[in-house]
């Protein structure tokens, strides 16, 4: 427990609500972040505000740098270009930025996320006939091949958690260790790290899964396994994650999303 | 000097023809060129290629009005707003082809085609699905080739991408097309240098000595311009930033219709499109002055952003 929780843990806080506040716990202070839109823009503005003060946010639209004060609610939203570095191209963010090799993290999301942490956002079924058609890559496949870390901040449900995805969009591991090397993707592999409701996955490139790593309070291994189609390994040093401050609760429900547009209260699923 | 300010209407009726490729500016709730797709629909120029890189509310207004047969982009999405969702259904079905890349990919397409290359280089899709799968009439969507200074590093080329025409709406433009875009430029510098037509629509006409004097700021030189037209809130129910913010009330209510489909989707096309002589009928529609005076001051309110010379 940091002295902050001996002081002042909060009393009453939601699932979803710490899933955003351990998201942001994942973000280090400095590092130069891709933001996408949605939990990711949540998580990176509540770090801004609380441990990351320094943290570099990059959108893909084209602002560099930016204070974020009121969480924009797209990438094109107005309010993330506030007193922005520059304010430059899709280009400058994803080629010289991302491609370049300066991300140190990045949020990526789909309605998919297999065993290897492969990410599907383009389609249900099949490619040319689909059952459903998701929006399609957008930035993520750009940041699932240039970024140092991947985060991914979902919902834990069982058809988000499939052995296999239907389509892969954005390339976590392939199907094994060494797979993305093979496939030319250059560099070395990014760690990826799934932050749901329920608890934290990690995956590294050295054995291609995920593993259980930290359990939501009140949350055990069997709720996490019935709520995905695969069997995450488990840590042999799992811990809860640890319950937000007041301070934490306050700064997220005033200031980072005070309408309450992204964490929806009254839910703990 | 030749002035290339001219009535929207003249404008689409002279640069988009059926069968076009069309590239189309802005992304999500940013600066698309709403106006012009308005009268695009009217005209009902058909059978188009629409391409972009996040293809947003006027791609998929257009493919509501039954006029696209196929789309290159990154993403078809509105965000918070939710899908693009006259183009999922029509993707679904089979009626529209949609073929994927990356973000960083069509930029990279854009890009070759700005500097007068055939095709771009790129480190992303390699190990994706993206390569694997294709639309059915893409007769070849990338090769991967070997670097030719580091054997055994794969690279991905993906082809130049120029459109017949793009539609963009900027802030400010004189009346030869020098203009200047505020905010991010996401990726319509590389289309419209890119394209061999260019449609700016913009909210505000400026004097070309003040293009002349300041030159660092203009955007994108006249050289790629072909028409100009003066529409202010030519970018509703999108923001254009410094002049107004996104109108939610809208955008919420046109999802609504999209995701209908049906009788709900033409009943806004005949009224918000159809129904409209000009742009202005469909302002006057969406709430008028008021309204607009309303997002005119959200802007300003966002975080003290005030208008230059305002």
């Amino acid at each position: 427990m940091t002295v902050e929780q001996t002081r002042g843990a909060s009393e009453s806080y939601e699932l979803n609500e710490l899933m955003i506040i351990e998201a942001a716990r994942h973000i280090r202070n400095g590092d130069v972040v891709m933001v996408g839109t949605g939990l990711p823009m949540v998580a990176t503005t509540f770090a801004m505000k609380t441990h990351a003060p320094e943290l570099v946010a990059v959108i893909e639209s084209g602002p560099i740098d930016p204070i974020i004060l009121q969480t924009p609610i797209s990438v094109s939203d107005p309010r993330v270009m506030h007193k922005a570095a520059r304010l430059g191209s899709l280009r400058e963010v994803l080629g010289c930025v991302l491609q370049r090799g300066l991300v140190d993290i990045g949020f990526i999301g789909g309605a998919q996320i297999d065993q290897y942490g492969n990410i599907n956002s383009t389609v249900i079924g099949e490619y040319r006939s689909p059952k459903v058609r998701l929006p399609g890559s957008g930035g993520a496949n750009d940041i699932a091949c240039h970024a140092r870390r991947l985060l991914v901040v979902v919902s834990h449900e069982k058809r988000r958690f499939p052995l296999k995805c239907d389509y892969i969009t954005s390339p976590g591991y392939l199907n094994g260790p060494g797979a993305r090397q093979k496939a030319g993707l250059g560099g070395s592999a990014p760690t990826i790290t799934v932050v749901t409701n329920l608890g934290v996955m990690e995956a590294d490139a050295k054995t291609g899964l995920f593993c259980v790593t930290k359990l939501m309070p009140g949350v055990n291994l069997e709720t996490v396994y019935s709520n995905m189609a695969f069997r995450p390994g488990v840590s042999s040093s799992v811990v809860e994650v640890t319950s937000p401050t007041e301070r934490e609760i306050k700064t997220l429900r005033e200031e980072v999303d005070p309408d309450g547009i992204y964490v929806k209260r009254g839910k703990t699923n | 000097m030749i002035s290339k300010v001219m009535g929207l209407k003249e404008a689409v009726s002279r640069f988009v023809f059926n069968g076009a490729v069309v590239g189309l500016g802005g992304q999500n709730i940013g600066r698309c060129a709403m106006a012009a797709v308005h009268e695009i629909i009217r005209q009902e120029k058909r059978d188009l290629t629409l391409v972009g890189c996040n293809l947003s509310i006027s791609m998929d207004l257009l493919v509501g009005a039954d006029l696209v047969r196929r789309c290159e982009g990154g993403s078809g999405n509105l965000e918070r707003f939710g899908s693009t969702f006259c183009w999922r259904r029509k993707v679904q079905s089979g009626e529209v082809e949609m073929e994927d890349f990356s973000h960083l990919g069509m930029v990279s397409r854009f890009l070759a085609g700005e500097m007068g290359l055939p095709f771009m280089p790129i480190k992303s899709l390699l190990g994706s699905d993206i390569l694997v799968h294709s639309a059915p009439s893409t007769v070849k969507k990338f090769e991967t080739i070997d670097n030719p200074w580091n054997p055994g590093e794969a690279v991905v080329l993906l082809p130049a991408l120029n459109p017949d025409v793009s539609i963009v709406h900027v802030q400010k433009s004189d009346s030869m097309g020098n203009m200047i875009i505020e905010g991010f430029t996401t990726h319509e510098p590389e289309m419209v240098r890119a394209s061999k037509h260019t449609i700016v629509t913009c909210e505000e006409i400026i004097d070309t000595g003040q293009i002349r004097s300041d030159p660092e700021r203009t955007t994108l030189p006249h050289l790629y311009v072909s028409a100009v037209v003066h529409q202010p809130w030519g970018a509703h129910p999108t923001s254009t930033y410094r002049y107004y913010d996104y109108d939610a009330d809208h955008l919420r209510f046109y999802q609504g219709c999209a995701r209908a489909g049906g009788g709900q989707f033409k009943d806004y096309l005949d009224k918000f499109v159809y129904g409209c002589e000009s742009y202005q009928d469909y302002l006057e529609k969406v709430g008028g002055k008021e309204r607009l005076w309303q997002l005119e001051e959200a802007m300003k309110n966002l975080c003290g952003i005030k208008k230059e010379n305002s």
